[in-house]
């Protein structure tokens, strides 16, 4: 990257013209996602923090209650609770689907019979939609009826007894969590395999020559190469996650993490706007501090 | 190739999205009427929706200067589509939704109370059933947020057969509930006594809970509006709750784990009427199995004698007689437009004339029940598409009917409307403490402690 | 000695590759499995049928159904009304007949189908030229732009709801049916342009400068190097991200229920899904047939593009 834009200084800052022509190209070519993003992101962002200093009627009638809806939900315990379960969820599915996603990103980079099947079949999971899969998912952990359950208690005694592992709350956050790994996975695959593929087979004939095997290979030349890929896969993969509700709350809605948590506080019965712009704020403070620090020390920007 | 199959897509989708616009184009042009109604429906399942359809083209028949727009709400998403909808100043000409959601709208201010009355005034007041009007009632005596539609009771049904070889008494008093629920509970065998609420978010939770404090004389407030929560016979009935709730299957439950009493699973659950249904659908489904196709399937557990042998207990006994049921209305928005409220009336006038009326109880049979006499009785409404109200007989529905009568609310104390009982109903601070108690080991005393603290926020 | 190793190896790998296939589609065969029982075989755990039951799909697919039989009370209803003629009555009649399918599939595939493809295509477009002017024009205010546009993202996208309904119903495009659709798309294609203006500069940087370069000499425009030169390399990236572009459409539900809750006859096949399951009898045969179906077009759809991909890459000469 770094040779590329000493490339791109020499050509294009040779004058003010070109450069002037230059500025207004790029700003033409960024124009139209600026002006989607300020007028339907940014416009209800602001009008959210706007709200979160009000008690919200229906009537709309609202009433200015400075920061009592901030205060309200820092000094809540399932608020707190509710960020220790989303700090879980998100970390566990992020690296297990970032794992399993170089695993098998590594295993598709070789060529093997029927490799064109597999690749569509391992599609399968992320490209059905979240609520077409969960009833599955129910199904199979059901205590009473599923197949999990028949394996695990009935023929490997697994358990003491059938146990409700999806809505249970002690256990429902490991099924949250392998269904996001099990949902997600291929799209981490596909950009790592990306990543893979773009790697000069040049660096790998280098190595062989020089008495490197399968590890080391990955050591010193796979894993640096898509270093940077990786670490971009994980944090996208965390803000994703951090802010995922229709695939935790259509599987198990005992998995409170935040955006249920919103969702249950503004959405369900009487609505409370104000409460959940509140949530809003605070938890996109939360993210941006994680993220601040993880660019920093992993990507290194 | 390649930019052979981008083109072709592009052109599909080019072409698709084009006929598209044409087609709403269309539709645009054809809705220009004078009044212009919208009906937000809780029925949206298609088949009951083409049914309600059928009306309104028959209405609009007699009434070409009015056009119905109907429009399907799922009843968990009603709350949330009316505060977008008042927000935005798009709120529809006629609702049809439960007590409890009419109640927390209509203590907000956006219900027009003047209406419902003037429908009432229409249909005639003393038709209706005073137990189900009662559930409607405003803060001011006399004037409703909704008019009552329809009905279903709520209560215990049971598996007689296995009760009667057991030789236990039918459940309707706490000692054989619980005593029929502890004996067949069997977790080895997969076998469950009683399926009660357990889940944190599910309103079937307080539905199954409010006839057990009921029955204890437990409630939530006095008659003037003052918590009265935490008392010692809103303490047992909790505990009888929890003991019940040991018998249930596995982890938190909720209603759609009635499959497992088709299955021959459980002996006991708490369910509506509608079930009537779902026993109509479950028999039609075995009525596809043939004696040929018996034999092979002599390991499959199945019960043919299934809706025989279930029977329903809809009262419940401890200090006093309790009974559970739902009552839905239509009510009507504030909308500052006299011209649209008044088609709304004529519109809703028309839906209680009696051939519309019964048409529209038709669409879920056992699930909706006439709120006010006359009808239980006649022949047109026991003729029912399933013929599932001529199987159970003309005297047990009308029994059923009348039990819409009785229904009880942590709403209503001595004829009081109590507005708060509804906001702790819709933000489910039952259901959690249940949840609390039974999933999470919480301990009764500090589970009701935790619940009374949380009714006192909303409370103030 | 060898062989004998790399036998061992061989059956490692496959092993691996089964137990990743086995992860990945096993709630497919639950699924199917399911779908083909009969009620009372639910509680039977093996996932072959005792018998094969096919009428849930013939049911949602209609296929052999019979005419619908028309309730006793809906023909009281009209033969004891007065004010209508017997043409008109005809008319409510047929209509009543003709509607009414328990799960319209085809409709509802083709409202999520083309919602799901234009969402994704627009912002695929319009990333495709923000993000190169984020990687390769220079000019002032760009680092600025590039960072706050992710930093936008990280606002949970459930809060944006009632301030877009609000937005959209203001300026009067929620009461039409085109309107609501288009808004929506808007929405989806909203939710997903930082991503893809993210992911796809990222990439355009690891492309070398020198064949740009080399292009631009040879007197080809700025336009002419976009389309024809970074496209073509960033082929396997741009199918990625209209991959994610597509699925957050395909999948949501929860702006879709607001925004088209209005138009039945726009509505989605998550729509169309939750309504099955929260109505009172939807019995699980019906809703695993319904989920199969719902899944198989875009499996098959996946599939195609799946070469594409693999394709793209070798034809773009990334690995030359």
């Amino acid at each position: 990257m770094n040779s590329d834009s000493v490339i791109s200084k020499s050509i294009f800052t040779r004058g003010s013209i070109l450069e002037d022509r230059e500025k207004k190209f790029g700003w033409f070519l960024i124009l139209p996602s600026l002006i989607i993003i300020v007028s339907l992101v940014l416009y209800p962002i602001v009008y959210n923090i706007f709200l979160s200093f009000f008690e919200v009627k229906v009537t709309g009638n609202n009433e200015f209650t400075g920061i009592q809806n901030h205060l309200n939900i820092i000094t809540d315990p399932a608020f707190w609770q509710s960020v220790t379960t989303s700090i879980v969820y998100v970390l566990f599915t992020t690296l297990g689907t970032t794992l399993v996603g170089l695993c098998v990103a590594l295993l598709m980079n070789r060529k093997f019979p029927l490799r064109g099947l597999v690749r569509s079949l391992i599609l399968l999971p992320y490209v059905a939609p979240v609520i077409a899969v969960v009833y599955s998912w129910q199904f199979i952990f059901d205590p009473v009826n599923g197949i999990f359950m028949h394996i695990a208690y009935d023929k490997l005694h697994l358990f003491t007894e059938r146990i409700n592992l999806i809505r249970s709350p002690d256990t429902s956050i490991y099924v949250a969590i392998l269904f996001g790994i099990w949902k997600n996975f291929p799209f981490s695959y596909l950009m790592i395999l990306a990543g893979l593929q773009a790697i000069d087979t040049g660096l790998y004939e280098a190595a062989e020559i020089d008495g490197c095997k399968g590890w080391q290979k990955f050591r010193y030349i796979t894993f640096p190469e898509i270093y940077f890929l990786l670490g971009s896969i994980i944090l996208l993969r965390a803000i994703w996650n951090f802010n995922k509700f229709e695939e935790v709350f259509l599987l198990t809605q005992n998995v409170k993490v935040l955006p249920i948590y919103t969702y249950l506080k503004a959405f369900t019965g009487i609505m409370d706007i104000g409460h959940g712009a509140a949530i809003a704020m605070i938890q996109f403070i939360l993210l941006i501090g994680f993220i601040l620090i993880y660019v920093k020390r992993v990507l290194k920007w | 190739m390649k930019k052979s199959i981008v083109l072709l897509l592009l052109s599909i989708f080019l072409l698709s999205f084009s006929s598209y616009i044409f087609a709403g184009g269309q539709e645009e042009t054809a809705s220009s009427e004078p009044v212009e109604l919208e009906f937000w429906t809780r029925q949206t399942q298609s088949d009951r929706m083409t049914t309600i359809q059928m009306l309104i083209d028959t209405y609009t028949a007699m009434n070409p200067d009015i056009s119905i727009k109907l429009v399907p709400v799922d009843e968990n998403d009603m709350a949330l589509n009316m505060r977008a909808a008042s927000a935005a100043g798009t709120l529809p000409s006629i609702i049809e939704i439960d007590a409890e959601i009419a109640v927390a709208l209509g203590s907000e201010g956006i219900l027009d109370t003047d209406a419902s009355s003037a429908l009432l005034d229409r249909v005639g007041k003393d038709k209706f059933f005073d137990g189900a009007l009662r559930l409607f009632e405003a803060k001011d005596k006399g004037t409703y947020y909704g008019v009552p539609y329809h009905g279903m009771i709520q209560g215990i049904w049971y598996r007689a057969d296995w009760f009667k070889e057991a030789g236990l008494e039918p459940p309707t008093t706490w000692d054989a509930v619980a005593k029929a629920a502890e004996y067949f509970y069997n977790p080895e065998k997969n076998i469950y006594g009683i399926l009660l609420g357990t889940m944190e978010t599910e309103s079937y939770d307080e539905q199954c809970f409010t006839p057990i404090a009921m029955s204890n004389n437990a409630g939530l407030f006095d008659k003037d509006g003052k918590l009265i929560f935490n008392s010692p016979e809103m303490k047992e009935a909790v505990e009888f709750y929890a003991r019940l709730a040991k018998t249930t299957p596995p982890g938190p439950q909720t209603w759609r784990a009635r499959d497992y009493y088709l299955q021959g699973r459980m002996a006991m659950f708490f369910y509506s009427t509608y079930i009537m249904d779902d026993l109509a659908v479950f028999e039609v489904a075995m009525g596809s199995l043939t004696s040929d196709n018996f034999e092979g399937l002599k390991g499959a557990e199945f019960d043919p004698d299934l809706v025989k042998n279930t029977k329903t207990a809809t009262i419940l006994t401890n200090k006093k007689d309790a009974g559970f049921g739902a009552v839905v209305s239509m009510a009507i928005p504030k909308l500052n437009n006299p011209d649209v409220t008044e088609a709304a009336l004529d519109f809703l006038n028309y839906l209680y004339s009696p051939n519309a009326y019964i048409t529209y109880l038709h669409m879920a049979v056992g699930g909706m029940m006439p709120v006010f006499e006359g009808v239980a009785n006649t022949e047109r409404f026991l003729n029912d598409p399933k013929g599932v109200y001529s199987k159970y007989g003309a005297e047990k529905i009308i029994e059923i009917t009348e039990g819409l009568n009785k229904i009880e609310s942590f709403g209503i104390v001595e004829g009081n409307r109590i507005e708060a009982a509804s906001t702790i109903y819709s933000k489910k601070i039952i259901p959690q403490m249940i949840y609390k108690i039974t999933q999470e080991g919480m301990d009764v005393d500090k589970a009701m402690a935790w619940a009374e603290a949380e009714m006192k926020k909303l409370i103030n | 000695m060898v062989t004998s190793t790399n036998l061992l190896k061989k059956s490692i790998f496959a092993l691996s590759i089964f137990i990743v296939v086995l992860f990945a589609i096993f709630p497919f065969i639950q699924m199917l499995s399911t779908s083909l029982k009969y009620q009372w075989d639910w509680g039977n755990p093996s996932l072959i049928p005792s018998k094969l039951n096919i009428d849930a799909y013939k049911e949602l697919l209609n296929i052999g159904q019979a005419e619908k039989e028309v309730p006793q009370s809906v023909l009281n209803l009209l033969e004891e009304n007065t004010e209508l003629s017997k043409k008109q009555k005809k008319e409510i009649l047929d209509k009543y007949k003709s509607t009414g399918d328990v799960f319209p599939f085809f409709k509802f595939f083709f409202n999520s189908l083309i919602l799901a493809f234009s969402s994704a295509f627009i912002s695929v477009l319009i990333a495709i030229f923000g993000a190169y002017s984020f990687s390769r024009v220079r000019y002032k205010g760009r680092g600025i732009i590039q960072r706050s546009v992710l930093l936008v993202y990280m606002f949970g996208p459930i809060l944006l709801l009632i301030p877009l309904y609000i937005l959209s119903a203001k300026f009067g495009l929620i009461s039409t049916s085109v309107g609501a659709f288009i808004t929506l798309m808007t929405i989806y294609m909203v939710l997903t342009l930082p991503v893809s203006l993210y992911m796809l500069g990222n990439y355009f940087r690891t492309i070398p400068y020198s064949i740009e370069e080399s292009a631009l000499i040879e007197g080809c425009s700025r336009f002419g190097v976009i389309w024809r030169i970074v496209i073509p390399l960033s082929i396997s990236i741009i199918v990625t991200v209209f991959i994610y572009a597509f699925m957050i459409a395909w999948n949501e539900y929860l702006f879709a229920s607001v925004f088209l809750k209005s138009f039945a006859e726009l509505n989605t096949l998550p729509l169309g899904l939750r309504q099955l399951f929260v109505s009172k009898n939807a019995i699980w045969d019906r809703i695993m047939a319904a989920s199969m179906l719902s899944a198989i077009p875009v499996i098959v759809l996946f599939m195609l593009i799946q070469k594409q991909l693999t394709g793209g890459m070798t034809a773009g000469g990334v690995k030359e």
